[in-house]
């Protein structure tokens, strides 16, 4: 008893008083997020379905995240795994190596290793979250808890190698070869070549122009993605956002467009507000006609330490009934769905 | 053995107390947190004074953008991370950018640090830690009740820097190791004759 009392005081004395000191990395860091939300949709049915935050009237569980990165010398290593709903499950692929909902498993979100040549140049090499869009998984670097359909319909992780140089503060060119989207192994070869340029135009303001090519594993045809992802600080309170992609598979086999804009103002450091306005279009395959949807999701985040409250609420408008939403009385066929969720994230 | 307990555990008190009370920065009167200090060195003429400044900036890598305002004003900046610790856990949370300020006269000289910042960093989607923004927010600024302890924190992080870069520099300036000049290179040109 008397042991666990002194470290009990040796651990909580320890992390308060070394706690915000200037020092050199560590040589291990640690990190990670954990999620919960509750989500309502207000036709009482589990509507909108992009990827994350899909259980109706429910106190659900998100994901809890695990990254270690380390160091030594010009080398480095970054493992992250999730272990949950949205890392799990939903995400894709889990511990098999396939997209079930039923397998209970873990995702893999960052496994690689990198070593920088120099300042200006670096190689990778592993499995990485992917290059292309303006969201991601973890929601602890989304402003918004619901997710895009730009983001769900396209690449969630890229397992490669690539190698990065940057010509000056403003201009970098990253390019590799990648395996299929969202599998740790290549069934078909290492069959995708993408690349990313960075441009810094002015001080706040970066834009990312990326490709990625090439044909998967049992595809119809050779699937290319362009894709835009750029944001700028405007000012100290505002930021503006914007994702563009484009996605065709040869031989008129699909794809999808779409184009998100992300505004967001900071009240202040602590209390900010945001919208995120999407227009997307899936392309028919063959004679089948385009389907498009329009979505609009206002957000607020509240930051207190580690922890942000996101209240969310969302419009979704699905003019061609691409999406399946239900009405009320639980019949498939309604042309819009919203929903009202709150979602808590802490980060350490 | 309770008695020991009780010790270390009121040590440990009294060293999160101390640290709680310290003084913070003072605001000057356009309102920033600022450290300012004037330093009287005898027997040490303008030039001289002018040259250690120089070789101080020319030598510490962490102070960017170096510019001289005239002949006997220099500024820079630079920036501190923020590292959070929890024993063996440890990843940066944030930075703060400040600057320098150095202006020298005859016989003394005075600096002060301010324009203090603050710029959260977040994970990126290759896990790692990069800034949020571009753009800080003022230390000084109030942020509300939500992040108020964590500001605080901050702001006595800051001033906590502050007083240990002035020793540093102070100790420099006052440094009575004759200062080299740096000779050019003199290179033959063979291509004219």
């Amino acid at each position: 008893m008397k042991k666990k009392f002194m470290l009990s005081a040796l651990v909580l004395g320890c992390g308060t008083v070394a706690f915000a000191q200037v020092t050199t990395p560590s040589p291990l860091q640690i990190s990670g997020s954990v999620d919960t939300y509750y989500k309502y949709d207000f036709n009482k049915a589990g509507n909108i379905k992009t990827y994350f935050a899909n259980e109706q009237n429910s106190v659900s569980l998100g994901m809890i995240d695990l990254a270690l990165k380390k160091t030594t010398g010009k080398a480095s290593f970054v493992g992250e795994l999730s272990f949950g709903p949205r890392g799990q499950s939903q995400s894709i692929p889990n511990a098999l190596g396939a997209y079930d909902e039923t397998t209970n498993s873990f995702n893999i979100q960052n496994l690689y290793v990198n070593y920088a040549f120099s300042d200006k140049f670096n190689v990778t090499a592993g499995y990485m979250g992917t290059f292309i869009g303006y969201e991601v998984i973890s929601p602890a670097a989304n402003f918004n808890y619901s997710t895009s359909y730009l983001f769900g319909s396209g690449p969630f992780q890229n397992a490669g190698i690539k190698a990065s140089y940057a010509f000056s503060d403003k201009v970098s060119l990253m390019a590799g070869l990648f395996n299929d989207w969202n599998v740790y192994q290549d069934f078909n070869g290492v069959s995708h070549i993408g690349a990313q340029l960075t441009i810094v135009p002015a001080t706040g303001w970066t834009a990312y122009l990326n490709v990625l090519s090439g044909r998967a594993a049992g595809a119809a045809g050779t699937g290319t993605i362009f894709d835009l992802t750029t944001a700028y600080q405007i000012t100290g309170q505002f930021k503006l956002g914007l994702n563009a992609a484009d996605y065709t598979v040869s031989n008129d086999n699909g794809g999808y467009s779409g184009v998100a804009l992300y505004p967001q103002y900071a009240f202040t450091p602590a209390v900010a507000l945001g919208l995120r306005a999407e227009f997307f279009n899936y392309k028919g395959v063959g004679t089948a006609a385009n389907a498009s949807v329009s979505s609009f999701t206002f957000s607020g985040n509240i930051k207190s330490g580690g922890l942000t409250f996101i209240p969310e609420i969302r419009f979704d408008s699905d003019k061609d009934f691409s999406q399946g939403f239900a009405n009320k009385n639980g019949i498939i066929g309604a042309k819009s769905a919203s929903q009202f969720s709150l979602a808590a994230v802490y980060t350490f | 053995m309770k008695l020991i307990s009780f010790l270390f555990l009121f040590a440990m008190g009294v060293v999160q107390v101390r640290a709680q009370e310290e003084a913070l920065l003072p605001l000057d009167e356009k309102g920033k947190l600022i450290y300012y200090e004037v330093v009287a060195l005898k027997d040490q003429p303008k030039d001289s004074l002018q040259l250690r400044v120089f070789n101080y900036f020319k030598g510490n890598k962490s102070l960017k953008s170096n510019s001289a305002i005239g002949d006997s004003l220099w500024v820079a900046e630079g920036k501190m991370v923020v590292d959070k610790t929890l024993l063996v856990m440890s990843h940066p949370s944030g930075e703060i950018l400040y600057r320098f300020y150095v202006e020298v006269k005859d016989q003394k000289y005075r600096f002060w640090i301010s324009d203090f910042n603050f710029i959260p960093y977040q994970r990126d989607r290759y896990g790692n830690f990069v800034p949020s923004t571009p753009i800080g927010t003022p230390l000084e600024k109030d942020p509300g009740k939500l992040n108020m302890s964590q500001w605080k924190e901050y702001q006595l992080l800051a001033t906590t820097f502050a007083k240990a870069f002035a020793v540093s520099f102070k100790q420099y300036m006052a440094n009575k190791a004759p200062i080299t000049i740096p000779i050019p290179v003199q290179k033959v040109v063979r291509k004219n004759w």
